[in-house]
């Protein structure tokens, strides 16, 4: 088929994972004798649907480095069964410790690594400092939730503008005045309820994760911060649909792999697990 | 990992280079409807990638379609095309020039027939959002087994993805500012006097190819269902003052005999993803089904729909005029100021 090239593929096993009230749709690229294993933890609710390619490629990429990856969509989004707007950020945080048991209990025994993009950042790397996996990497971790949620809220009210005449626009303040007053917006077309709005101030990433040093310190694993610049759309906020999809992300891609070669542990170390709730 | 669920199971057809990865839906086995019992054969409802959007669309609204579609008792698949969502391939050429020239063409085709092979499908009515909408006709045309259409927002000419910045900068001057809109609305002006000189002619940037497909498909009378969001400055499903009408150019192209439905779906954007012009969708196809595709024995409707009319009754009826947002950057992303 012209315009489409097909490189050798690496085994991709799609399957439905079951959590409480809802099944998660996962995607294992599977490796012959892995060096390590790394949950990814994606981006979120209309997020996901603009970056899907090159996480899907960044999947890829891992798994032709010898790198086993999960991938998965959070519950009640994408291919995941589930009502969004019944689901809170406590939920999507038990995806992320749940999988990770499942994908560690994988054979032969390797490190696991946390791989998280914005909200799935804060996810990520909640669930490591309770103490699961032996490295973390996060790409543009926001502060704390509600930062990812207003940068989406942000990016929706300036398209919509475009194509509104004055008197119709909605300013970002009037979505965020009509969640504060318990009244559900949508999103991309995803209904945003107020409890998400007001859990998200508290939802934050951890203050040992603020730099690289500062983890370094409190955790003794390996943890690498990277900050996404715009050059990184659509895995960050923004883009053109069907141009930047499609753009070459190895420059991101290569030196990520290669820290997680370089940095992950051979032997994993034992940590217990925690709650994450 | 399980490969299936309650009401879906994850597939994989056979693409060229790689699987292509797909959710099928399950029809749900009513009392009501006998019709869903093995041994009889129902339509399957097969839908397409929007764009680079992978098989979810915004906001999961196929897949609120999709379980719609199987509720009421057909089969429905939502697939990745190769090099979108999680099927194989990578994309090396322009997507939207991939697209509008047929490049999905025979692919789909082959996946049209394997699933009725596969499933035991009495022929498959393929969905199609944007440029979804393109690479479903071209494959109606390609495919025997298709046996009827669906189109969402559908675009009839050769759209650039990329517009320059000087032209993007006029238009957001003319949305933002009074002068801008009175400038927006002469050059709207100047444009419909020159349509006007032109005659009938197509313009030159039409997408003769696809154009093409389609009167070979509508005029064999195949039921095709065209559900348009409401535009920029427009009245029902009338194009905008100073661009060319292919609603009503497609609509002569199709003959007589064609069944060609038109409906227009108010209080939604280009997406139809809110929760208005999900539910007007879901309506809309549930209604048209149950007209040109009913399932044998139901003699009652299991979807809450109103029955349907005809179609081009609807580009007099739908006069309210309304503003309302669309994806930027979308294939059909006109060329107006």
């Amino acid at each position: 088929m012209q315009g489409i090239q097909f490189a050798n593929h690496l085994p991709e096993h799609a399957g439905y994972f079951e959590v409480p009230g809802a099944h998660l749709y996962t995607v294992l690229h599977e490796v012959k004798d892995p060096i390590t294993r790394v949950l990814l933890v994606g981006p979120f609710a209309s997020q996901r649907h603009n970056s899907y390619l090159p996480w899907v490629r960044w999947a890829r990429f891992l798994a032709a480095n010898r790198i086993e990856v999960l991938r998965y969509d959070y519950r009640g989004i994408g291919e995941s069964t589930g009502v969004f707007d019944e689901m809170n950020l406590k939920d999507w945080s038990a995806d992320v410790q749940l999988l990770s048991s499942w994908l560690d209990a994988r054979s032969p025994h390797v490190p696991l690594l946390l791989h998280g993009l914005e909200l799935g950042a804060i996810f990520a790397g909640r669930a490591f400092h309770a103490g699961i996996a032996d490295g973390l990497l996060l790409w543009s971790a926001p502060a704390d939730a509600n930062k990812a949620l207003r940068s989406t809220l942000m990016r929706w009210v300036s398209l919509e503008q475009i194509f509104k005449c004055a008197v119709e626009r909605r300013t970002a303040s009037d979505y965020i005045r009509e969640l504060e007053s318990g009244s559900p917006q949508e999103v991309e077309g995803y209904l945003w309820s107020t409890r998400l709005w007001q859990e998200s101030f508290e939802f934050s990433l951890p203050a040992g994760l603020a730099t690289e040093e500062t983890a370094a310190s409190e955790y003794q694993r390996p943890v690498r911060i990277v900050k996404l610049a715009k050059d990184a759309v659509p895995l960050t906020n923004g883009g053109t649909p069907a141009h930047d999809e499609f753009k070459d992300f190895n420059w991101l891609f290569a030196p990520n792999m290669e820290w997680i070669v370089a940095n992950i542990p051979a032997s994993p170390k034992k940590v217990s697990y925690a709650s994450i709730h | 990992m399980l490969q299936s669920i309650d009401t879906r199971e994850l597939i994989a057809l056979d693409g060229l280079g790689g699987p292509i990865r797909g959710t099928f839906h399950r029809p749900q086995v009513r009392n009501s409807h006998p019709q869903t019992a093995r041994n009889v054969r129902t339509p399957g409802i097969l839908f397409l990638n929007s764009l680079s959007l992978p098989r979810a669309a915004t906001g999961d609204s196929a897949v609120h379609w999709a379980d719609s579609c199987a509720e009421w008792g057909y089969p429905s698949i939502r697939l990745d095309l190769p090099g979108l969502g999680d099927s194989a391939g990578e994309i090396t050429t322009d997507l939207l020039d991939l697209i509008n020239s047929g490049g999905y063409r025979s692919i789909v085709a082959a996946n049209v027939d394997e699933l009725v092979e596969r499933m035991g499908l009495a022929g498959v009515v393929i969905i199609g959002h944007c440029a979804g909408s393109v690479s479903a006709l071209y494959a109606a045309a390609a495919s025997r087994e298709c046996k009827g259409l669906i189109l969402m927002d559908p675009y009839f000419h050769l759209p650039q993805m990329i517009r320059p910045p000087m032209r993007r900068k006029l238009s957001e001057w003319a949305r933002k500012s009074k002068i801008g809109g009175a400038a927006s609305d002469i050059y709207d002006r100047w444009r419909d006097l020159l349509l006007l000189m032109r005659g009938e002619r197509l313009p030159g940037n039409a997408n003769f190819q696809l154009l093409s497909s389609w009167k070979r498909v509508a005029t064999t009378g195949m039921p095709i269902l065209l559900l348009k969001a409401p535009g920029l400055k427009t009245a029902g499903t009338k194009s905008r003052v100073g661009q060319f009408d292919y609603l009503q150019h497609v609509t002569k192209l199709a003959g007589s005999k064609s069944q060609v439905t038109i409906k227009l779906i108010e209080g939604t954007d280009h997406s139809f993803a809110n929760r208005v012009g999900r539910a007007a969708v879901r309506q809309q196809i549930g209604s048209w089904l149950e007209r040109y595709f009913p399932l044998a024995g139901s003699e009652e409707s299991a979807k809450g729909a109103t029955k349907p009319t005809r179609a081009r009754d609807d580009q007099r009826d739908c006069i309210k005029r309304q503003r309302v947002s669309a994806r930027v950057g979308c294939a059909a992303e006109g060329g107006s100021i």
